[in-house]
């Protein structure tokens, strides 16, 4: 066995993904990406990647890249192997029934039939920008080919023998599904390269449609987004393990908190029946960011809203990983949001700032949840609303920093809600400026579609440096003008896992350190700027 | 004979070419309403497009009329199609070759329709006044038209051999493609050039097959020309050619279809039909038996049960 060589030596072509003869496909490395700007751009100052152990190297499949995010079972002979395989066949047939995948049926077909080739959405993606376009594997059009000619060959008519003409030369083995399973995990679902497809082919969706056979059929899913994401969040109540009792223990303490601190009342009301909105949280932002639900408090209480926390299992965590892998685990959560409301009998759902969240509840679960569900709505839409009510006092001098707004994709991209955060933030802070480009056509954070609470193996090195690399340039760029620690500066990111990712980025190079900058929501920025709050409300910290 | 083989044939082609095609796009047509999978923007989103916004900016959302811009989604897509605008926007190198070829087409697909209308013309015995101009002018169309199309069927051609990304994703079928466009343009523009007194040969032709009687003094290359262009017409919708199709469903179907479901409409009725399904997902978590239906599994949620109060 040979390892794969680097770049320059041979082109990485489809075929190559059934190679048994290489360890690893096409190894990842610091030396293949962009440089970043300075002071970033030593790389000998940067931290090193992690060396996998032997012991996570027989636990893991790292032939793809080098890099793993899912312990996989480990078939000791050919016939296990076999056995994966077919059921791997066994869920492509799935994936384009009718019967099986009618959720996606119509747009993976457009997908799989019409892509030209083009490769408009290769200068779209930024995760083969962050390799100067020079990584193959990472091409978005090249999991999807290799998706693609394994339909063509193995499961349309005529297959084997239309091979040569067809261009479907890709082998179906255990090291073909392997690496196409962790390359499934290299793309964010971001679909900045579906909006410039000519064709409106959606590569992001291939690679959805790829996690969710993969899950849907073998039981294959990323530890963090099914074990430790959906299952636990339906058995327990939330993916962060927190049970109602510690719910209602951590609202208290954060409340109180709050209350010391701006003077504002913080109270968070518990399954109020009849109320007017219900508000749901990433429960991420109650453990991690708990200014986020405390600002989101005062801002209610002080707008004078009739709204209401659930203490239901489920009830208190928006989050839906289910979204990124699984439509089955996805319609269990979104159908037990909803169900949780109408028993409240709220006459709404605002989703709290995550992104994902929005994108499930408001858009992909709809034709799930039925026609008598609970209408949803997002945060930024009800916060515009209050701030330009005229309920609360505003003094736009308290938030006298340069301020950018990083655009979850979710939200922006995915929803089309775009101004209201803007218009905020224009009002609220004097420096507010925008990255480049921005909105729609706005670049992931990198913790995009679940990466940002997954940190299996080795992976942390890979979303920071690969899937980041794009954003944190973009960030830099924003703050050019004032580049120095002196100057403190503020990353909006209304989303938990886009503040997942962001923190961990910012650590890792000590941004605030060296840039000083740091990274928040936008509740935090209202309450900041509110006339009568006691103490400053941001902290120029990063936790 | 000759004349008669020519007309069967000919019919022979057009059918194929005609079935394939309904086929095929009813085939899209009909697959099951799938799950919201929009992108902004959205250009039926009136006062919004022009940012990405979408009518989910709105407080209270559900209680507002909604005013969709059908004309803006319509300018869009005549952009797209006559100009290419998305390819114009994210791949211009691509697009000066690629418009040429497409845009070639579009004149070939006009003249086309002139001749078929001159045919019919001709058959129903209606004097075409200005015969002369209409003549010099199909010529002057369909001769460009071939003209652009082999320019751009060259440089497609060249840009997928020669550059990595696009090399590495074209499947042989695609060059055999590009090779018979290529081939199609040149005789086309040959025999435009070559043979005089084209454009009426080709309406003799078209409206001979709406009579039913093809001319019998048709010069060989114009016979070799036509039949080539029905062999390729026949040939069209069995390939990836048919995206001009594919594109109204990726555009209007999917990136577009931000429609929210209400009580008793239509998608409501066919979403309740989809979720009765059974499913046999294998999948331990799924927990399905090839009996429970899409709602039986999306409510088994297998959690503790709550005490009863």
């Amino acid at each position: 066995m040979t390892e794969g060589k680097t770049r320059n030596e041979r082109k990485i072509t489809a075929r190559d993904m059934a190679r048994r003869d290489l360890k690893v496909l096409d190894p990842i490395g610091p030396d293949e990406l962009f440089p970043l700007p300075p002071p970033y751009d030593k790389a000998e100052e940067q931290p090193g990647w992690k060396e996998l152990s032997e012991k996570a190297k027989a636990n893991a499949v790292c032939t793809l890249d080098g890099i793993a995010t899912t312990k996989l079972p480990s078939p000791r002979t050919p016939e296990e192997e076999k056995k994966y395989v077919d059921q791997f066949l066994e869920g492509l047939k799935k994936l384009l029934s009718r019967e099986n995948n009618w959720e996606f049926l119509q747009p993976l077909t457009l997908s799989l039939e019409y892509c030209v080739g083009c490769q408009t959405c290769a200068d779209a993606c930024h995760v083969f920008m962050a390799t100067d376009r020079r990584k193959e594997i990472y091409r978005p059009t090249y999991r999807s080919d290799v998706f693609r000619k394994l339909v063509k060959k193995y499961v349309k008519p005529g297959g084997q023998l239309l091979a040569p003409f067809t261009g479907a030369d890709v082998e179906l083995n255990w090291d073909t599904i392997t690496r196409l399973y962790e390359l499934a995990y290299r793309c964010h679902l971001c679909r900045r390269c579906a909006q410039t497809c000519p064709m409106g082919v959606d590569n992001g969706l291939i690679a959805h449609e790829i996690r969710k056979l993969f899950s849907q059929e073998l039981g294959w899913a990323p530890r963090e987004l099914h074990e430790k994401g959906t299952v636990l969040q339906l058995e327990v109540g939330s993916s962060t393990g927190m049970n109602p009792m510690v719910l209602k223990d951590n609202v208290e303490f954060i409340d109180e908190d709050m209350q010391d601190v701006t003077g504002f009342s913080a109270d968070s009301p518990f399954d109020k029946e009849g109320a007017e909105l219900l508000l749901i949280h990433n429960a991420g932002e109650i453990l991690a960011w708990p200014e986020n639900p405390g600002a989101f408090a005062i801002i209610l209480n002080a707008a004078g809203m009739d709204w209401t926390l659930s203490s239901h299992e489920v009830g208190y965590d928006g989050v839906n990983y289910g979204l990124f892998y699984d439509d089955v685990q996805l319609a269990r959560v979104a159908m037990t949001h909803v169900q949780i409301a109408k028993k409240l009998g709220v006459k709404k759902i605002v989703m709290g700032e995550c992104g994902h969240q929005h994108k499930a509840m408001m858009a992909v679960a709809d034709r799930i949840l039925g026609s008598d569900a609970i209408p949803r709505e997002s945060a930024l839409t009800l916060l515009e609303e209050i701030v330009f009510s005229g309920k609360i006092e505003f003094d736009p001098s308290k938030n006298d920093f340069p301020v950018t707004l990083h655009d979850p994709c979710n939200i922006v991209r995915n929803l089309g809600i775009v101004e209201p955060q803007r218009r905020i933030l224009r009002y609220l802070c004097p420096q507010y400026r925008e990255m480049t480009p921005h909105g729609v056509h706005n670049y992931c954070c990198g913790g995009g579609s679940g990466f940002a609470v997954m940190s299996p193996f080795n992976f942390t090195d890979w979303r920071i440096n690969v899937g980041s690399r794009v954003k944190f340039k973009q960030i830099l760029d924003a703050f050019a003008d004032q580049p120095g620690p002196e100057v403190k500066k503020y990353l909006c990111a209304p989303c938990s896992n886009c503040k997942g990712q962001l923190r961990d980025l910012l650590q890792y190079y000590g941004a605030l350190e060296r840039s000083g900058i740091t990274y928040g929501g936008l509740v935090e920025l209202i309450v900041n700027a509110m006339v009568d709050i006691k103490e400053p409300f941001i902290h120029w910290e990063i936790r | 004979m000759f004349a008669s083989a020519l007309l069967l044939l000919s019919y022979v082609l057009l059918g194929i070419f005609l079935l394939a095609f309904v086929i095929r796009s009813v085939r899209l047509a009909r697959l099951p309403v799938h799950l919201r999978w929009e992108l902004a923007p959205v250009p039926h989103e009136k006062g919004k497009s022009h940012y990405g916004g979408s009518y989910l900016e709105e407080v209270n959302w559900w209680t507002r009329p909604r005013h969709k811009d059908h004309a803006a989604e319509a300018i869009y897509m005549l952009k797209e199609i006559v100009f290419l605008k998305a390819l114009f926007e994210h791949n211009r190198k691509l697009w000066r070759l690629s418009f040429p070829f497409h845009f070639g087409l579009y004149l070939l697909v006009v003249a086309g329709g002139l001749v078929v209308i001159g045919g019919l013309a001709s058959v129903v015995g209606v004097e075409m006044a200005g015969w002369g101009v209409l003549e010099g002018g199909l010529r002057l169309l369909a001769g460009v038209g071939y003209a652009l199309g082999m320019l751009g069927a060259l440089g497609l051609l060249f840009v997928r051999l020669t550059d990595d990304g696009m090399r590495n994703s074209t499947a042989p079928v695609t060059y055999i493609n590009l090779l018979v466009l290529l081939a199609m343009f040149v005789t086309g523009l040959w025999t435009v050039l070559a043979v005089a007194g084209f454009t009426g040969h080709v309406m003799g032709f078209a409206g001979g097959l709406l009579r039913a009687s093809v001319p019998t003094d048709l010069p060989g290359m114009v016979v070799a020309h036509l039949v080539f262009a029905l062999l390729f017409l026949a040939y069209l919708p069995f390939t990836q050619m048919m995206h001009f199709v594919a594109k109204y469903f990726t555009y209007h179907k999917v990136r577009w279809d931000d429609e929210p479901v209400t009580a008793g409409s239509k998608l409501d009725l066919e979403l309740k039909k989809l979720l009765n399904q059974p499913v046999t997902w294998a999948g331990p978590h799924v927990r399905a038996d090839g009996k429970k239906t899409w709602v039986d599994i999306a409510t088994d949620l297998e959690r503790p049960q709550e005490d009863e109060e």
